[in-house]
């Protein structure tokens, strides 16, 4: 056996300690069977910002030498499983440390497997994930999003459900019966082993044609070297502002072109117009500058900027104005209001029915109050519990 | 002493400057409070100012590699120095300009830190800023309570018991950060006495926050500002709550909201209604159980700390500000 090399992709500080868990345990797990491995977080990841896509990495090799050959690496160039922990993250990823976006699939080897957690079917998943020219295998863990945060882990079984899933799909790696040691003797809960050995059987992959998924180009930005760049390496500032569209009314701030953060966004505002009352909350408080003010002084959040945190909607004082969705039920980032102004009447009717769905949903980006965690897992923690 | 901008105060939430100094693109956590604080610091001085920042999250996740956020000029500063460029840089352009090199204008001069940059490193070199009268300068502190950059150490901002990578939680000790936050803003408002302007300020409160800028940038000589950042990433809490927990902050009392213009105390919003007896304060569990850093607390780790903060409104001689109580027998 030659090497083999497994990536999580996950949703910094929210899913640090779940990937981690993933990570290691595989390397545990391979212990068992006489290989060596080692399980480590991308260099330029740390330090980790809340929501900003991350990866850790598990490689698992015969022998040392084996082993360190893909070590000297900054990142492996490629991977027999990339394990997405965030479905909202298969349109693509801008990692904080690196410049453009980047496929979710980008360095899933040819006949490898992307192992996703979510409720989207399967032709959802691959319609947002772009284009590769080989094909592979799509698994996915009927599962809540797991989002916790740095200090207190929501432990709802999703780390052992992708390890008993991972076996399955990628034999190569190690068997379940060494998995299963492992998780028990890393959580020393029998219940947790219960749960990986049924994601084991409960396994399925849909296969992912060459050409198959989102045409797309992800953007990408040329990096300057040193000789490049301004005396006193100075960097240039943003420009200023303009009006709303650049007319005269409104304003509209220039933005940052080599970072926009949208991939961030696991779920995105979307503002009621007609309910406004224009307080200016929502954008006061905007941490990320979104909100482009409009000629008749309504706000409109721009979807290439905005990273999805939900300060606008916990400050609105008008119920329903602003509403935070689901960021899989978009396709792009265009324009609320160009849309409300084009048809109002649709677009009220398209306003309506997400917030709607997004009520029966629970979705919930990290840590609420002492005791939280325990009831949001009476259900998941077992092994039929999220299937 | 050079002369300083017009910077009116603003009068309503509407009144406050559409223009963006601070703009998207900036590599923070979601929800981060200190961006917001740096955006609404901008805006409230406007284009004409010069941003000095000390190393710290404002630093590393807002202009990595030949990127930036910044309208304005932006210079990095060494994690223990923003008092030292903040002197240096406003000495600078009144040296140019009384040479001629430059147009003579006022110029504003902010300099940030971090809490690890303002409370624990830098605290001489701020110390000494404040004590040079004849030059025009803001240095804002923005608070998350611990290195929140370098993955959450434990800083002199930190509040007690709180969780932390220097500070976690075990089964014999439960308590690991023993030490109660630095009193920041008052040290350096009793310690500096020709400063002019020493204010506490939070995010959440953006009106007020946008008008402590603007007093202290046209006040004259040094002027310090300490605000307090709910930091999603440190405090474990879902980015969401920013703003609300900001509020919490100051409606329990743990944070006090205040103003000392030329030595004279004036407490602002919740905080001046807490202390008149116009309002009760809300109890420090309110706070303590939505934050990941307080998650092991007992209740009687949560007794201790309402005690504590029953102590500071109820004994201490100015009640909320400056832990020192009065001999009686003195009297």
């Amino acid at each position: 056996m030659a090497t083999v090399a497994v990536e999580v992709v996950y949703r910094g500080i929210f899913q640090k300690t779940l990937a981690r868990n993933i990570v290691r345990s595989i390397v545990f797990a391979a212990r068992k069977e006489g290989k060596i491995g080692t399980a480590f977080g991308r260099y330029g990841d740390s330090p980790e910002r809340n929501g900003i896509p991350a990866k850790q990495f598990a490689i698992v090799a015969d022998d040392a030498e084996e082993l360190e050959e893909n070590l000297a690496r900054y990142e492996a160039s490629e991977v027999d499983v990339t394990i997405n922990v965030d479905d909202t993250m298969c349109k693509g990823i801008e990692s904080w440390a690196w410049y453009g976006l980047q496929p979710i699939n980008e360095l899933t080897k040819p006949g490898g497997t992307l192992i996703v957690t979510s409720r989207q079917e399967a032709d959802d998943l691959v319609q947002d994930m772009h284009q590769k020219d080989s094909p592979y295998d799509l698994s996915i863990i009927r599962s809540t999003v797991s989002f916790s945060g740095l200090w207190v882990y929501k432990d709802d079984h999703t780390d052992v459900r992708i390890l008993g899933n991972l076996c399955r799909v990628c034999p190569q790696l190690v068997s379940l019966d060494s998995m299963l040691e492992a998780i028990r003797e890393q959580f020393d809960n029998e219940t947790k082993v219960a749960s990986a050995r049924r994601a084991y059987d409960l396994a399925n992959v849909r296969p992912v044609e060459p050409g198959e998924g989102n045409p797309e180009t992800p953007f990408k930005f040329e990096l300057p070297g040193w000789k490049e760049m301004e005396e006193g390496l100075v960097i240039k500032a943003i420009d200023e502002g303009t009006g709303f569209r650049g007319g005269e009314e409104g304003y509209q701030p220039v933005r940052n072109s080599v970072f926009k953060k949208f991939s961030t966004r696991s779920m995105r505002p979307i503002v009621n117009f007609e309910t406004c009352i224009k307080c200016t909350l929502c954008w006061l408080q905007c941490p990320d500058t979104c909100f482009d003010v409009t000629p008749d002084g309504l706000y409109d959040a721009n979807m290439e900027s905005c990273c999805g945190c939900g300060v606008c909607e916990a400050v609105c004082p008008v119920p329903d104005c602003v509403t935070m969705i689901n960021e899989q039920h978009f396709d792009d980032n265009s324009s609320q209001y160009e849309a409300w102004q084009a048809d109002a009447d649709g677009y009220k009717q398209w306003m309506t029915n997400l917030i709607d769905v997004q009520k029966q949903e629970s979705r919930t980006h990290g840590f609420h109050h002492v005791g939280g965690y325990a009831e949001e897992i009476a259900e998941s923690a077992q092994p039929g519990g999220d299937n | 002493m050079t002369t300083v901008q017009e910077l009116p105060q603003i009068r309503g939430v509407k009144n406050i400057p559409l223009v963006e100094g601070f703009t998207s693109g900036h590599r923070t956590c979601q929800g981060c409070e200190s961006a917001l604080v740096m955006r609404l610091m901008i805006k409230a001085a406007g284009p004409r100012t010069i941003v000095l920042g000390s190393t710290g999250c404002m630093y590393v996740a807002n202009t990595t590699y030949y990127s930036t956020p910044w309208v304005v000029p932006w210079m990095h500063t060494q994690l223990g120095s923003s008092g030292s460029a903040a002197t240096g840089t406003a000495a600078g352009l009144a040296s140019m300009m009384r040479k001629g090199k430059m147009k003579e204008e006022p110029i504003n001069v902010i300099a940030f830190c971090g809490d690890g940059g303002g409370v624990d490193m830098g605290l001489s070199a701020i110390s000494a800023a404040l004590q040079h009268d004849e030059y025009n300068l803001l240095i804002l502190c923005y608070d998350n309570e611990s290195y929140a950059n370098t993955d959450i150490q434990v800083s002199g901002a930190s509040p007690w018991g709180a969780n932390s990578t220097f500070s976690p939680p075990g089964k014999e000790h439960r308590i690991m950060n023993k030490r109660w936050k630095k009193n920041m803003a008052p040290m350096l408002a009793t310690g500096h006495p020709d400063c002019r302007y020493v204010a506490t300020a939070c995010g959440s409160y953006g009106l007020d926050f946008n008008n402590k800028i603007r007093r202290a940038l046209t006040i004259g000589g040094p002027t310090f500002i300490h605000s307090i950042d709910p930091c999603p990433k440190g405090w474990d809490y879902d980015p969401k709550f920013s703003h609300e927990l900001g509020m919490l902050a100051i409606e329990t009392g743990l944070w006090v909201q205040y103003e000392i213009i030329d030595g004279e105390l004036i407490l602002n919003g919740p905080s001046r209604a807490i202390a008149r007896g116009i309002r009760k304060r809300k109890p420090i569990e309110d706070y303590l159980l939505r934050q990941g850093r307080f998650a092991h607390l007992t209740p009687e780790d949560i007794k201790y700390f309402q005690e504590r903060v029953d102590e500071s409104w109820e004994e201490w001689w100015l009640p909320g500000v400056i832990p020192l109580k009065k001999n009686e027998e003195e009297d």
